[in-house]
């Protein structure tokens, strides 16, 4: 069976409209969708009701939880105060913007999905805010995958997409205490994937085209895919529905709306 | 440099009182406190005061924040969730109702005060682990947990709390073959450590009733003690 | 009599021409007198200050009084911007060697014919086309932000956008920045060149409120979106409660690393 999985779509409607015909004319027989339906981008409603129409698994995206239950980002999620004005801009504008109806869905999403060995989730397992980046140390990437009980975690968030191989892990363990002392544990694990499926509307790999995967379940067999789109479109609506411009300055540079934080390990004191 | 490092006193000013006369034996230069000061059992207002206002002579204990100082938080409302669920799943209604009732509105604020936890040369000092206040980690805590925690204390060792027991775990990874592929094609394999790290369990002063635990940790060599201090009733 | 040198400095913006009157200005054996007309308040003048506070930095209502009473040995450079009309009456009369630096790929220009001697550019990528397509002559934006201190991921982000042309086309930016470790950068950027240029000032850290020395930014360019920049740049400094924390938390740092440097110190013995 052909999944195809896409993430972080963040109102981008032209953008998910070409990646729709292209899982077509790829012949994907199930989508996936990994969330972030709305935020930065002039279309979250539309994007929304093409998904609901669909029939579309998804899970909740870390602006899909601020839209239902206020935006409650902690401020050291932004790397940078222009990122997290730029942030709240957009946030208040999707607020207004968006349907009841709308938001009633959205706060109906899981956090996360499961088909047999394969999980999806937005960030991480542990929280949608979490980066799994390629340069994550192996072993805690490894962690992520081992705490859903799959073999395949698919991921989005990062806005790049990449497929990771994580094989032949080896750790050993020594404790020592008053009560005991133990000889040396082995643990191995056996092949263990993270594939992030990139991002439908906000790019960020330098080009402004969509990106998004297909997943054979039969051979396993990844394959990422990166789709043009006439994202002068977009552009054109941010600035026509009075989104700040230099979205679609960023946009149109596959720059992503802000930049993402620099440290994906940190933890939030509040 | 010797560092002497308590956690879970939970209120036990009797079983503190011992620690402390033990500690003075040990050539201790910093005396750190991994949360839980506060606790349903004992004299909270009295601990309180008692590490606010070191004799002279003592050590300024290095206070930060545990699980019940979480629950407390909690109940005042001042962060985290309403009306600490967690404590209630605990204790019940009547162990909220006396635990609220046993610290005052400014000692919460004092708590408040308190640090998150401690990064101190290679080491992070913390109650349960950068993940969460209640993460608690033991000798069976599979490896590739422990393996994360201490990749994301970004720390060499890593002193914690929550169990309230003594160990040490010493955890190496051995090998990993980690390959990714992006639109640009298969990048360059990671380097991944061997070197082993520490988890290290720092013991519980006033859980046990009649011993108190705690840890002694030179950071210049990596030595590490456990003390097991006997008090009250022989 | 008494002697002295003057020597008048033209060219196109970008070709580097405060960078060749410093090295003359880093030996302080003679008296150093620096003027740059019509430039009052700009980032050049700052920068001469800071890296050779020796150099006697002449503004345009003393110029006429200075020029007239030059100590013995005084050498004299001048500055001349490339909106300065070379064939202006005051610049015809005063005496002294004229240099132009001309990008290499320039043959004849009105720098060629006013100069005594022509020194090509080493920023071989500079154009030297004053002019925009349209015809137009660049605009020079300048703003003062003496007092304000930036976010350093946030300054960051929007010099990229900047020079990138997310606000009009810049041909050259240079800035002095105050950051929240005390310490200040001067940045340089040159349409053409690769990447901005960052150089660390030499100045004592300021660590005590907002800093009371010169910073500014000064920007030539064409169709510059001044009101935007304006306000992405405040978007990016810090609100006096930010800094004072910064500023605590350096300050903390700083007696730290004094108290280490104390007692790493030998001991004296007797």
């Amino acid at each position: 069976m052909k999944l195809a999985v896409i993430s972080c779509i963040h109102g981008n409607y032209e953008a998910l409209k070409a990646v729709l015909s292209d899982i077509e004319a790829q012949k994907a027989d199930q989508i996936y969708c990994l969330g972030d339906l709305v935020g930065y981008g002039p279309y979250p409603n539309e994007v929304v009701n093409q998904i609901r129409s669909l029939e579309i698994p998804t899970c909740q995206g870390c602006w899909d939880e601020d839209i239902v239950e206020g935006l409650n980002a902690c401020e050291c999620s932004y790397p940078s105060q222009l990122a997290e004005h730029r942030g709240k801009l957009a946030h208040e504008w999707t607020n207004k913007e968006i349907r009841p109806d709308v938001r009633e869905y959205l706060a109906t999403l899981p956090l996360s999905l499961k088909r047999d060995n394969l999980c999806f989730v937005h960030g991480s397992p542990n929280s949608q805010h979490e980066y799994l980046l390629p340069s994550m140390d192996g072993f805690a990437a490894l962690e992520r995958v081992l705490s859903t009980d799959a073999d395949v975690l698919f991921c989005g968030h990062t806005h790049v997409p990449y497929v990771r191989e994580l094989a032949d892990a080896k750790l050993s363990v020594t404790v020592k205490s008053p009560a005991r002392s133990d000889a040396p544990q082995q643990f191995q694990a056996t092949l263990k994937r993270i594939i992030n499926a990139g991002s439908v509307g906000e790019p960020r790999h330098g080009r402004p085209n969509a990106t998004y995967v297909l997943y054979d379940t039969d051979t396993a067999q990844v394959t990422l895919r990166e789709v043009a789109y006439n994202y002068t479109k977009t552009c054109l609506a941010i600035l026509e529905k009075g989104l700040p411009s230099i979205f679609a300055w960023r946009l149109a540079r596959g720059m992503e709306f802000a930049e993402r934080a620099d440290d994906p390990t940190h933890v939030c004191e509040r | 440099m010797n560092w002497a490092i308590l956690s879970g006193i939970e209120g036990n000013l009797t079983a503190y009182e011992a620690v402390l006369q033990d500690i003075q034996d040990q050539a201790v230069t910093d005396l750190y406190i991994l949360g839980d000061v506060v606790g349903l059992q004992g004299d909270n207002e009295a601990i309180i005061q008692r590490l606010q206002s070191p004799r002279a002579g003592e050590l300024e204990p290095q206070v930060c924040v545990g699980w019940w100082e979480e629950q407390c938080f909690s109940l005042y409302g001042v962060s985290g969730l309403q009306d600490a669920p967690e404590l209630m799943a605990k204790v019940g209604g009547d162990g909220v109702k006396t635990f609220w009732k046993s610290i005052s509105r400014e000692s919460v604020r004092w708590l408040r005060s308190q640090h998150f936890g401690f990064h101190e040369q290679d080491c992070l000092l913390i109650h349960g682990s950068t993940v969460s206040y209640a993460d608690e980690l033991t000798p069976d805590t599979p490896a590739i947990e422990l393996c994360d925690r201490l990749i994301r204390a970004d720390a060499n060792h890593l002193f914690c709390g929550r169990s309230g027991l003594t160990f040490e775990c010493s955890v190496t990874p051995v090998a990993l073959r980690s390959t990714v592929t992006t639109l640009d094609g298969v990048q360059a394999p990671q380097d991944c450590g061997k070197t082993p790290r520490q988890v290290i369990g720092v013991g519980s002063v006033g859980r046990s009733p009649g011993q108190a635990t705690y840890t002694l940790f030179s950071p210049e060599n990596g030595q590490l003690a456990f003390r097991s201090v006997n008090y009250g009733q022989p | 009599m008494q002697s002295f040198d003057l020597t008048l400095v033209a060219g196109p913006p970008g070709v580097g021409k405060t960078t060749w009157i410093s090295q003359f200005l880093a030996n302080p054996s003679r008296p150093l007198f620096y003027l740059c007309p019509c430039a009052q308040d700009a980032v050049d003048f700052a920068r001469i200050g800071y890296c050779f506070p020796w150099v006697s930095i002449i503004s345009d209502d003393q110029a006429a009084d200075v020029l007239a009473d030059l100590p013995d040995q005084a050498q004299v450079f001048i500055e001349l911007g490339f909106h300065m009309d070379l064939g202006s009456p005051l610049l015809v009369a005063l005496p002294g060697r004229r240099i132009a630096i001309v990008p290499p790929s320039l043959d004849s220009s009105e720098w060629h014919n006013w100069a005594d001697e022509v020194i090509p550019s080493p920023n071989q990528q500079v154009s030297g086309e004053l002019a925009s397509a349209s015809g137009k002559l660049p605009t020079i934006w300048r703003s003062p932000l003496t007092g304000q201190v930036f976010d350093p991921p946030s300054l960051d982000e929007v010099l990229i956008e900047l020079t990138g042309g997310a606000y009009g086309q810049v041909t050259r930016l240079k800035g002095i920045f105050e950051l929240p470790d005390g310490q200040a950068f001067y940045v340089d950027f040159v349409e053409g060149l690769p990447g901005i240029e960052y150089t660390e000032l030499k100045l004592p850290r300021w660590l005590e409120g907002r800093p009371d020395r010169f910073s500014g930014l000064e920007i030539v360019g064409h169709n510059l979106e001044q009101k935007t920049i304006a306000q992405a740049l405040l978007t990016c400094c810090l609100a006096d409660d930010v800094l004072l924390q910064y500023q605590r938390q350096y300050q903390q740092l700083q007696l730290e690393d004094e108290t280490v440097a104390a007692e790493t110190e030998p001991g004296v013995v007797a």
